[in-house]
């Protein structure tokens, strides 16, 4: 039973995951109430628990092997230090990424310890560069095709309504899957063969299910306030953002790099904002939300080393 | 299946809506054009009567409508919009009928020497309130292209302005002869007239607005 006690930190941060993140799917199809909160939460913590078993192994291989050692107070200190700078950032209102959260303090712990996988981390943080521009890239194209395709095609504002707003609950649904895909490393990826009896696909469901109880416990007021951020979406540039968001996170989950979808839901907007002039886009999230990018794995590891040079 | 037919009911009576719409103001344009070839106000009241009928059955359309509307079958964006331009479009019909009614009851004969110009404002009150129609069926047909004839609302709005500002002068400067209380009466017909026009531009700008806000 004492083994599995660092899993808690795991399963604080997939629930976390799950209540900041749950609004980056569904939150505009919930906010404008073409689907119930109770309906969208069941979808997404379905689709999120699907593509964690399917296909969050390659996100939890890549931090089995960033993570150092395996002695369980390691464990337990690089989890709580996450679950710490998690909590923190979001009392101070600034947005946080749990990918950066969990692998700045694997980092902390790998540069206390000396045994850093550079290699590793050069490749993740080339990762998380790549989300935002990768969405922006994204977006920009589905923005253009789609739009098109609105414009060209003589349809009834009923039709197009209805593809929009049907369009966001199935693309929601799909983001969730590759939300629970790559993300789930976050929660549980570092414990992959260090708890015995703990296979990875016990990991992958036990975050999963944390990272859906997340989404149905304490996402719903993030929901319904969902279009205050960065610029205000309609229907139509919700469905672009989400569908670009997902794209995006899904393709990191097959590469195995845990990114974040807070990240590609920002660069897909601004993609959006690229097609729709840029002048829609506010500047003061995004300053925010830049601090908060850089902010969380520097104090990460600087928690997480701290923690090593106290406790070990 | 369900849903796709709960649509089509919509837009088919939506449909239906807009010909009542138009055969009140068709039978408001034949009354008032009537009247002034010839003041009978026994064939008056029998325009009335048309003009009530069609606009009762227009009502009673647009409830059911807005039934359909609440059975949750619409998206709530779609719904606010549509009961909006409803609700707009709901008001040509009722100034007709309140045309026709002040004439009735107000006993207002129209002088021949107005006459050309009141049977001008209609016609061009008539030609604005087909533009709207035609620009909301669009809506159910290739909405990016109903506010094509959203500009011809516009155009006929301000020609309907200019024939109205017209008569006013014409009553009150051209025709000494006339009852001051007929001239406050003819003014205010002239008046109730020209709002079928700002009716339909006001229905024509939210078209504008559901348009734009699905502009991609």
């Amino acid at each position: 039973m004492i083994q599995l006690a660092p899993l808690s930190g795991g399963i604080f941060l997939g629930w976390s995951l799950g209540a900041n993140n749950g609004a980056n799917v569904f939150g505009t199809a919930v906010a404008s109430r073409i689907v119930s909160f109770q309906r969208a939460a069941l979808l997404c913590g379905a689709a999120i628990i699907l593509g964690a078993l399917l296909q969050g192994q390659a996100g939890i291989d890549t931090y089995s092997r960033l993570f150092p050692g395996d002695s369980m107070k390691l464990l337990l200190i690089t989890s709580a230090v996450a679950a710490i700078t998690m909590t923190g950032m979001t009392l101070l209102h600034l947005p946080v990424s749990t990918s950066q959260a969990i692998v700045g303090a694997i980092c902390g712990i790998g540069l206390a310890t000396e045994s850093m996988q550079w290699h590793l981390l050069t490749r993740i943080v080339i990762c998380w560069l790549v989300t935002p521009v990768g969405a922006i890239g994204i977006a920009w194209l589905i923005y253009v095709l789609l739009g098109a395709f609105f414009k060209h095609i003589p349809m009834s504002m009923l039709t197009r309504d209805k593809i929009i707003w049907s369009g966001l609950i199935i693309v929601g649904t799909y983001g969730a899957y590759a939300l629970g895909a790559n993300n789930v490393a976050n929660a549980t990826g570092i414990f992959s063969g260090r708890i015995a009896h703990l296979t990875d696909r016990h990991l992958t469901l036990v975050g999963g299910l944390a990272i859906a109880l997340g989404v149905a416990t304490f996402s719903k007021r993030i929901m319904h306030a969902v279009g205050s951020g960065i610029m205000p979406l309609d229907g139509f540039t919700s469905l672009v953002a989400v569908l670009a968001m997902s794209i995006t996170v899904h393709i990191f989950a097959m590469i195995g790099v845990p990114v974040s979808s807070s990240q590609a839901i920002v660069g897909a907007i601004i993609g959006i904002g690229i097609n729709k002039g840029i002048w829609a886009v506010k500047l003061k999230p995004l300053r925010n939300i830049a601090i908060g990018w850089l902010m969380t794995p520097i104090i990460s590891l600087i928690l997480a080393a701290a923690a090593y040079a106290v406790f070990v | 299946m369900f849903f796709i037919s709960k649509q089509k009911q919509i837009e088919l009576e939506l449909s239906r809506y807009y010909e009542k719409v138009n055969a009140c103001l068709t039978a408001f344009h034949d009354g008032i054009r009537q009247y002034c070839q010839k003041p009978d106000q026994d064939r008056l009241r029998e325009n009335f009567q048309a003009v009530h009928k069609h606009e009762s059955r227009a009502d009673d359309l647009r409830r059911e409508i807005e039934v359909i509307m609440y059975s949750k079958s619409v998206f709530p964006e779609s719904r606010g919009d549509i009961l909006s331009l409803l609700e707009a479009v709901d008001k040509v019909p009722n100034t007709t009928e309140w045309v026709m009614n002040m004439i009735l009851t107000h006993n207002i004969i129209i002088p021949e020497t107005l006459s050309s110009d009141i049977l001008e404002l209609v016609e061009v009150c008539y030609l604005c309130v087909r533009a709207l129609l035609d620009s909301a069926e669009k809506l159910f047909t290739d909405f990016t292209n109903a506010t094509v004839a959203i500009g011809r609302v516009d155009e006929l709005e301000t020609e309907a302005d200019h024939l109205e500002f017209r008569l006013y002068e014409q009553i009150f400067k051209k025709e000494p002869s006339l009852d001051p209380m007929h001239k406050i009466l003819l003014r205010e017909l002239v008046r109730n007239i020209a709002a079928i026009s700002d009716r339909a531009e006001n229905a024509g700008d939210l078209i504008r607005i559901i348009v734009a806000k699905r502009k991609t």
